[in-house]
């Protein structure tokens, strides 16, 4: 435990002082959720369009700022990797185990920070907007992403373990475009329907976002489990994956 | 006991022989340089010594750890200063140091202490709470070495220590090493002379992945027929040479 303590606290500093973490973790989203909310503001109400509603927005938003999570777990993997600090760090005691704990740890806890801070700013713009959000709400969806980050860390250690600084951010910004996209953050996927709504079902960007949405909303029907119960299977899929190939790289790169 | 002792130790890739059949026994508190060109196989030695790399065939052993069957065993008593720079850019020195002591399971008290040591050791405390990308290559040099030093290895790998470090800035790191000698074993590869014959109690020398030569400065000029290290490398690589030719 100690090893993983160690580790898990230096990947977080090394993502809290670089400035980038600010720019693309936090900047990034609180802007298209304020852009969003004028956006909306802009649509006239006989439209009946309330995607961008903030009540509808924060939990699309949320999910969208995890996303650059994953493009900076993936980040500070590959960036490790090419480097010989991880060279140094694999002649000393630590096991594979600690190595994947060290990054996923403080990238979880980035996460929650970064929704937490999503929802709060939300709240603040729901409160200027004269909409009612649920406090309550906004934290239970907090916990209700919980497999999405799991989902988005995953992918990160995925990436960052299979391909370099220079090809995973690449990747990355591929997953954040279609997972937002797919994820119906940017446009209303159920009302749309049709072959797009059946390939949004099929991806888990889709019943991340819903998940968040209904736990905002305290809309706990049967849709809820399911969106949840669909995000942590394949969370548990891609952290599973990620796992056996960091594993199978690292035991290569000691060849 | 041996702190080092290979046998027959061979690292071969798809088309290239690194380290061929390599047998060396290195003494404890040794300090101990393979010396050779880019190429030679130094890293690659030093890299199955330090579990980094697995032998294709052959022995090694570390404390009389086997490196191939015990790799757990024997990173709890080694530590390598790697060629490049292997330090924590956004870390300080201070929290750079103290990760290692995290690793290696330090108490509160021992990691303090410790880190004080290695801080005094080689005169840090000017930077202790600068972070590492803004330090000088020389000063993280020193970092990477006080990084493998604070986990107490019985040997330590430092490979090229001093490469890319200005005259001033290798000095300082030789003063360094030399307070060491003695006290741990230490493994260094090098292609500058000078710094083998500096530092070195003997010294290997490494050409096309084999040992060419093996010994003293004087057991080597001696071999060689020539005065300083500088030249009888050159002429012990060059008999190396002709032999392997002919």
């Amino acid at each position: 435990m100690n090893k993983i303590n160690a580790f898990a606290k230096r990947n977080f500093l090394e993502i809290i002082r670089d400035p980038l973490s600010y720019i693309f973790c936090l900047g990034f989203p609180l802007i298209m959720l304020v852009v969003m909310t004028l956006v909306n503001e802009s649509i006239p109400p006989e439209a009946g369009m309330t995607n961008f509603r903030i009540d509808n927005l924060a939990g699309g938003i949320a999910f969208f700022g995890l996303t650059f999570v994953m493009l900076f777990t993936s980040l500070s993997i590959a960036k490790d990797r090419s480097g010989a600090f991880l060279v140094r760090l694999y002649a000393t005691p630590m096991k594979s185990g600690d190595f994947i704990a060290g990054y996923i740890l403080p990238m979880g806890i980035l996460a929650v920070i970064q929704s937490i801070i999503t929802f709060v700013v939300s709240y603040i713009v729901s409160l200027v907007a004269g909409v009612s959000m649920n406090p309550l709400g906004m934290l239970v969806a907090v916990f209700a992403l919980l497999p999405t980050m799991v989902l988005m860390v995953s992918f990160g250690l995925l990436f960052g373990t299979l391909f370099n600084e220079k090809a995973a951010p690449g990747l990355c910004s591929i997953i954040i475009s279609l997972g937002s996209f797919l994820g119906g953050v940017w446009f209303d996927a159920e009302g749309t329907g049709g072959v797009l709504l059946d390939i949004c079902n099929v991806l888990p960007f889709f019943h991340g976002v819903k998940a968040a949405r209904m736990a905002c909303a305290l809309d706990f029907s049967g849709d809820f489990f399911i969106h949840l119960a669909i995000t942590a299977g394949y969370a548990l899929v891609v952290l599973i994956l990620s796992i056996v190939v960091f594993k199978n790289k690292m035991h290569a790169d000691l060849k | 006991m041996n702190a080092i002792e290979t046998k027959k130790l061979t690292k071969r890739y798809k088309t290239k022989t690194a380290v061929s059949e390599l047998d060396l026994t290195v003494n404890e508190g040794e300090l101990f340089a393979l010396l050779g060109v880019n190429g030679a196989g130094k890293t690659t030695t030093v890299r199955m010594l330090s579990c980094l790399s697995e032998p294709t065939s052959g022995e090694c052993f570390v404390c009389g750890k086997s490196c191939i069957k015990e790799p757990q065993a024997v990173k709890e008593i080694i530590d390598i200063s790697p060629q490049d720079t292997a330090v924590a850019d956004n870390l300080t020195v201070f929290e750079n140091l103290r990760l290692i002591c995290g690793i290696y399971g330090y108490s509160k008290e021992k990691t303090s202490a410790k880190i004080e040591e290695m801080i005094k050791l080689f005169n840090m405390d000017k930077v202790r709470n600068s972070r590492s990308k803004t330090l000088s290559g020389g000063w993280k040099r020193k970092l990477s070495i006080a990084m493998a030093l604070i986990s107490e290895p019985k040997v330590l790998f430092l490979d090229e220590p001093t490469l890319g470090l200005d005259v001033l800035a290798r000095r300082d790191l030789w003063s360094v090493v030399e307070e060491l000698k003695g006290k741990i074993t230490i493994i260094l590869t090098t292609h500058h002379m000078e710094e083998a014959e500096h530092l070195a109690d003997r010294i290997a020398i490494m050409l096309e992945g084999q040992i060419a030569a093996l010994g003293t400065l004087s057991e080597l000029e001696e071999l060689s027929g020539k005065q300083g290290l500088e030249e009888s490398f050159v002429a012990i690589a060059e008999k190396y040479g002709k032999k392997a030719a002919g």
